[in-house]
């Protein structure tokens, strides 16, 4: 078939394979083997193109047919990347025409068309603009940076934050989009032009990136920029109104939400107005969570929230079934998620054995407000009430019971997260304004808020591994990369702009920001250390403590400069407390040591010295909160966050696609012992996991484990002790193969002993996966089952056949046609088409000797005599030949098939050799057939 | 015995003899999920978007999967379950059903959703010729188990149940369903019909486990029957899926009359001889085509682990496990002693 392409003006021109062949080879300048990925590539194109495919399309297929090959070598995700922004800059800076040397200036002046156009169309905000010198902006971008990219980030990069055209196509290239971001936060600087140039460098150097909203609303004439919402609803109709508005709004502006529901009456509950009763908060969260629905984030993503409730609600029990998966529809939450608010009095209760009280917040409505030891005591106040008889209604059910239903809940539904409002509180710096009564979307954030004002919280991320050089951190560049990080923080919140007054007012008053860190595990691959391990601890500790003081201390240095935030006075910053002084406050209260280790693992900071500077200032409430990165790792290509690596091959299913995570690290390690190609489809076939993989060295599995081969223990250790230096919390992603619910109530209080304040998103190892499609799979070779390859033995050892042991090479099975005794009749539709020519082509060497035969419909099957099974009789055996030759017989009269148009396949008959040589070509094709994968059973 | 006449013995689950029916059993009973749990809001807006050719695969899909899981149930109902004594395989079967009930439904939901001329997806597999040849074809080989008197005592009864299953279960299941599966899934990796993606991963972890009993009812079928174990009737099954493959060869060709990116008639026959080796293969017969994967993106689709990133996309590997506890920690299943 001719194909033909059509272009863009919409004209038809014969498909030329010589110009894409040119285009994927330039693309593969420079990589190890670029003639035959070119082929690879070309020929896989080819596979997939039809008759008046697009340009566009035709573009696609070929970066689709490199990303294919990324599992083979992950030189192909540079090919990949390299098509990628082959087709950005066409679009955005125009037909370059393959001359490489005029791209650069193209891609430079194009910035300015840019900008100028961009703000004359109002896509950008108009001070992008007025206080830059553009030509100057223009002269910093750096094309090579593009090269930093792998496929799946720059993919992401550009669906999901670059600014698009009306078609939604991209309208900048990644050098454009960072340098948007740089500039739209450095407006009020003295010097934007100076600060936009350093923040640019960082971000394009993938040193930092900012978090999502920023990256989609700087520059942009609507700068929503903020990342967190947390909002509480309170118990009166027009407050949850109201709360319901707020939260799509916000939703609007892209931000995740935390909404704490714990001041909501029972339901049951008698309502002042009448005599009727409350419906409880089900009903009410439901209309939050299908409003969220109704939003698209940033144009693309449902909104995002987390109900809090705490577990001492009388309706926490309906709380937990909201995640479910079957039941009333209106009773369950489908698109929220759900986390609880644990206090340590609970805790105490699940481990000595105590029972626990529900209790209608309309009767208790100061609990919410409480923690610590005053928590404690109201709480037991209440409960003597409650056995007393002076509470209207409440539910005692023994504590242990309880956390039991809320890990049994966590493993099947994966909600809710648990969190902990002692620790959270006990440790705070900034609640000097309210107690904190949830976290956030993804359980990093602990800010207080009240009726007037939405806490807000405001991110980025420091990529640790761009700061590793030789074995080594760059900590000079790292304490750069805080404190511009920082500052660069600070200024977005002048910049910022929300949909609601009392996040304007949150944000505005405390100035909160959350700088986190993602690539942890990629940095501990790259200095060779084992996530569950010693050192890995020490080196989190070490690392947290030293973004901590630096980021504290640009705080402390920005209060001198600009001011302090509203609420500074009364903070446990201007008592000269900095996170790690508050320990010692949660142990107090707690009455037992946290199990955590301590002391610093980094020597040389002088923490009383910047004791003694904090009392003078903070320009911030919060300084540090780890996200979960989910987004941004993958677009700086790293680690997400503190999380281990999922597998060292997976997919990640994400709103701008589906792409296959490979270990950078582990394939170059292993391409430099030479193991690669040796061990790659095996990684495939045990889905990422190398522990069973014999070829490669332990030292290497030590270092590359799965989250689901990392001791929980592990992923506990290196929050708490991060957990130590960060003002507020981490998002703490837990993986457990294991299902057994001691063993998880076991970690989990082995958290909360540690002091961890928040636990985010439970994986479970799924039990059972959908049947492997590239690797080798060969379920019966599993089961140890021979089948039908059985009828083939070849044994002919002491058993009788049915022919009385004629030789070997004599024929066993002759079928003559015109046996004519009654046998079972047969539909003839059911025969198949088994012409005599056919059996004539393709007789095999075994079979020679029979070919001479004169019967027309002579049927040679085996040569072999002993194929037939021991236990079928001469007698059966004939009545077989009878079936056979009928069944031959018969279907030389058949009616064609109504598919015969078909045309039919030869369908030479089965030989011994052919079963045979089964097992020997597994072999060689598919290395990996000695490894059983027990996914399932 | 697991194909026979059943007996009065075999009314009682224990002691089980072919645990691996049971242990599908307790998956498949985790493997709980319905249709309701996906939104596809965002899917309508990329409907949309979507060419006409793409639309017409994705309607041509459906209009075969609706009444084709109906179909596998019919064969379960008639063809499998009378023909089976053991009650652990009674029980998988029963969760099967209810799973392609399911099946049936959830493409139900899609088509409610969709903004599509229903009455004439329904009908499409009844006036389209490539179709109706692979329905014909499933009811050729289940008619010999319902409308002649089947005695599944006989060798000739159980070379029938033999050639229903492979016919159900081998064909249908195990390589046209693969074939649709892979096409659906490769708009969900062009980033398109996103949660509609999500359901097929649903449906095609379901549907492993049917090929794997399948596979196993196979095998033990013939360890447990010899007399079938003869290389024309395993050359005759062989040609039974050749057949097979034949009339999904000139159905593809009706769902991509032209192509679409990424994907034509040939790359998903290509795709379909490649599964079909791998068919072959697993019921001890020789490759047939020797076919390379066409569609290496497969991996990312299906053969490792998926994070999710959970307000982004349905997860698709949560498991239900209504009685988690530690109780249920190494329970061990009995086994009987293998009776021979």
């Amino acid at each position: 078939m001719e194909i033909y392409i059509k272009k863009r003006d919409g004209t038809r021109e014969p498909f030329n394979a010589d110009r894409i062949n040119r285009s994927i080879e330039r693309a593969c300048k420079g990589l190890s083997d670029p003639i035959s990925m070119v082929t690879q590539i070309a020929t896989e194109t080819r596979l997939t193109l039809y008759d008046g495919i697009t340009t566009e399309e035709m573009d696609q297929a070929t970066i689709n047919a490199s990303v294919q090959n990324i599992k083979e070598d992950i030189e192909y995700d540079r090919v990949a990347t390299r098509l990628l922004l082959k087709t950005v800059y066409r679009r955005v800076v125009g037909e370059f025409e393959n001359k490489e040397e005029t791209l650069e200036k193209m891609h430079r002046d194009g910035f300015i068309r840019y900008v100028t156009q961009g703000v004359a169309e109002g896509l950008l905000d108009t001070r992008m603009a007025e206080k830059y010198n553009l030509e100057r902006m223009a002269d910093c971008l750096d094309i090579e940076r593009d090269e930093l990219f792998e496929y799946a980030g720059l993919s992401s990069l550009l669906n999901r934050y670059a600014v698009k055209d009306k078609e939604q196509q991209p309208r900048e290239t990644p050098q454009y989009f960072f340098m948007r971001i740089a500039m739209g936060l450095a407006y009020n600087e003295q010097d934007p032009n100076a600060w936009a140039k350093k923040f640019y460098d960082k971000m394009s150097r993938l040193e930092y990136v900012a978090g999502g909203s920023t990256n989609i609303h700087a520059g942009t004439p609507r700068p929503a920029l903020s990342n967190c919402f947390l909002l509480e609803i309170h118990d009166d109709i027009e407050h949850i109104a109201k709360s319901v508005a707020d939260v799509i709004k916000l939703s609007k502006a892209s931000g995740g939400i935390g909404a704490s529901i714990t001041k909501l009456r029972a339901a049951g509950s008698p309502l002042s107005s009448n005599n009727t009763t409350s419906s409880g908060p089900t009903p009410f969260a439901k209309i939050i969570d299908t409003a969220i629905r109704a939003v698209q984030r940033g144009g693309k993503k449902k909104g995002a929230l987390c109900f809090y409730m705490e577990n001492w609600h009388y309706d926490f029990p309906e709380f937990l079934d909201w995640k479910h998966n079957a039941g009333d529809d209106y009773l369950r939450m489908r698109t929220a998620n759900t986390a609880v608010f644990l206090s340590d009095e609970f805790m105490r209760r699940v481990a000595n054995g105590s029972d626990w009280y529900m209790f209608d917040p309309k009767e208790t409505p100061d609990l919410n407000e409480l923690y610590g030891d005053r928590f404690v005591k109201r709480y037991t106040e209440y409960a003597l009430m409650a056995e007393s008889g002076k509470l209207r209604i409440f539910k005692k059910v023994p504590a242990r019971e309880q956390f039991r239903q809320i890990l049994v809940s966590l493993q099947t539904t994966s909600h809710p997260w648990l969190t902990w409002k002692d620790a959270v509180n006990l440790r705070a710096l900034n609640n000097n304004t309210g107690t904190i009564h949830m976290s956030n979307l993804c359980t990093e954030i602990c800010l207080p808020q009240d009726k007037d004002h939405i806490a807000v919280c405001n991110l980025a991320s420091i990529n640790l591994a761009t700061h590793v050089h030789n074995k080594e951190i760059n900590w000079s560049k790292l304490e750069s990369s805080v404190r511009f990080a920082l500052r660069q923080l600070d200024n977005l919140i002048d910049i910022n702009v929300l949909p609601v007054k009392e996040a304007e007012a949150g944000d505005k008053e405390n100035r909160a920001i959350g700088l986190g860190v993602m690539g942890f595990t990629d940095t501990l691959e790259k200095l060779g250390i084992a996530y569950d391990s010693d050192f890995a601890a020490d080196f989190a500790d070490r690392i947290f403590e030293f973004i901590s003081y630096m980021a504290i201390d640009e705080s402390a240095n920005l209060a001198q400069e600009r001011g302090s935030y509203s609420h500074f006075a009364g903070s446990g910053w201007s008592r000269g407390k900095v996170p790690i002084d508050t320990l010692a406050r949660l142990e107090r209260d707690r009455g037992i040591p946290l199990t955590v280790m301590k002391e610093s693992r980094h020597k040389g900071l002088n923490w009383d010295v910047l004791r003694q500077k904090v009392t003078k200032g903070m320009r911030n409430a919060t300084l540090m909160a780890v996200a979960p990165n989910a987004n941004i790792g993958l677009v700086a290509g790293t680690t997400p966050g503190i999380d281990p690596r999922f597998a060292q091959v997976f997919s990640r299913n994400k709103i701008s696609g589906k792409y296959l995570d490979i270990n950078h690290n582990l394939v170059l390690d292993l391409k430099n012992m030479g193991l690669w190609e040796k061990v790659r489809d095996e990684i495939i076939e045990a889905q990422g996991d190398i522990e069973n993989i014999s070829d490669i060295p332990e030292h290497i599995k030590k270092i590359y484990k799965t989250s689901f081969t990392t001791s929980p223990f592990a992923f506990i250790e290196v929050a708490a002790r991060a957990q130590k230096w960060v003002d507020q919390a981490l998002s703490r992603n837990m993986y457990l193969e294991t299902r057994d619910i001691d063993e998880t109530m076991k970690i989990y209080q082995t958290a909360w002993e540690k002091g961890v304040k928040t636990t985010y998103y439970l994986h479970m190892k799924p039990r059972h996966t959908a049947e492997q499609s590239t690797v080798h799979v060969n379920k019966a070779e599993k089961m140890g089952k021979k089948g039908f390859a059985a009828a083939f033995s070849r044994k002919v050892e002491n058993h009788p056949t049915a022919f009385g042991g004629i030789s070997k090479l004599q024929p066993s099975l002759l079928v003559v046609s015109n046996t004519d005794e009654e046998e079972v009749p047969l539909p003839d539709e059911a025969e198949p088409a088994h012409v005599p020519e056919e059996v004539e082509e393709v007789v095999s060497p075994v079979r020679m000797s029979h070919t001479s035969s004169p019967a027309p419909f002579q049927r040679v099957h085996i040569a072999d005599t002993d194929h037939v099974a021991p236990e079928l009789s001469v007698k059966e055996s004939s009545q077989k030949k009878q079936d056979v030759g009928q069944r031959v017989g018969e279907s030389e009269m058949r009616e064609p098939s109504p598919v015969a148009e078909v045309a039919v396949a030869k369908r030479p008959v089965i030989t011994v050799e052919e079963v045979l040589a089964m097992s020997a070509t597994a072999g060689p094709e598919d290395p990996q057939d000695q490894f059983i994968c027990d996914s399932c059973q | 015995m697991l194909i026979g006449k059943a007996q009065p013995e075999d009314m009682v689950l224990h002691p089980i003899r072919y645990p691996w029916a049971y242990d599908l059993y307790n998956q498949a009973v985790r493997n709980t999920w319905f249709p309701h749990e996906i939104a596809l809001k965002e899917d309508l807006d990329d409907w949309a978007k979507m060419t006409e050719d793409e639309r017409h695969a994705v309607k041509f899909l459906m209009a075969f999967f609706n009444p084709a899981e109906l179909i596998v149930n019919r064969s379960i109902a008639l063809g499998m379950y009378p023909y089976i004594k053991a009650p652990e395989a009674h029980l998988y079967l029963a969760k099967v059903m209810w799973e392609e009930a399911n099946h049936c439904v959830a493409f139900e939901y899609v088509l409610e959703t969709f903004p599509l001329d229903r009455a004439k997806v329904f009908s499409t597999h009844l006036e389209t010729p490539s179709m109706k040849a692979k329905e014909e074809y499933v009811f050729k080989y289940l008619r010999r188990m319902t409308e002649t008197i089947l005695d599944i005592e006989t060798v000739e009864g159980k070379k029938d149940f033999v050639r229903n299953l492979v016919a159900t279960n081998i064909v249908m299941e195990g390589i046209w369903f693969y074939s649709g599966f892979m096409v659906a899934l490769s708009f969900r990796q062009r980033n398109q019909l996103r949660n509609f993606g999500s359901m097929i991963t649903w449906v095609l972890r379901d549907e492993s486990l049917h090929l794997k009993f399948g596979i196993n009812l196979v095998h033990t079928a013939l360890e447990e029957n010899p007399e079938l174990l003869t290389p024309e009737f395993a050359n005759e099954i062989r040609d039974i899926i050749i057949e097979g493959v034949e009339r999904e060869t000139a159905y593809n060709k009706d769902l991509f009359p032209r192509g679409i990116l990424g994907l034509n008639a040939d790359y998903v026959n290509q795709y379909v001889q490649y599964v079909t080796d791998r068919r072959l293969e697993e019921l001890g017969l020789p490759k047939h085509y020797n076919a390379k994967n066409p569609a290496k993106w497969m991996s990312t689709a299906t053969d490792v682990f998926e994070l999710v990133n959970f307000f982004e996309a349905q997860n698709t590997s949560y498991e239900v496990d209504g009685h988690a506890s530690s109780s249920t920690k190494a329970k061990p299943v009995e086994v009987a002693k293998e009776a021979e």
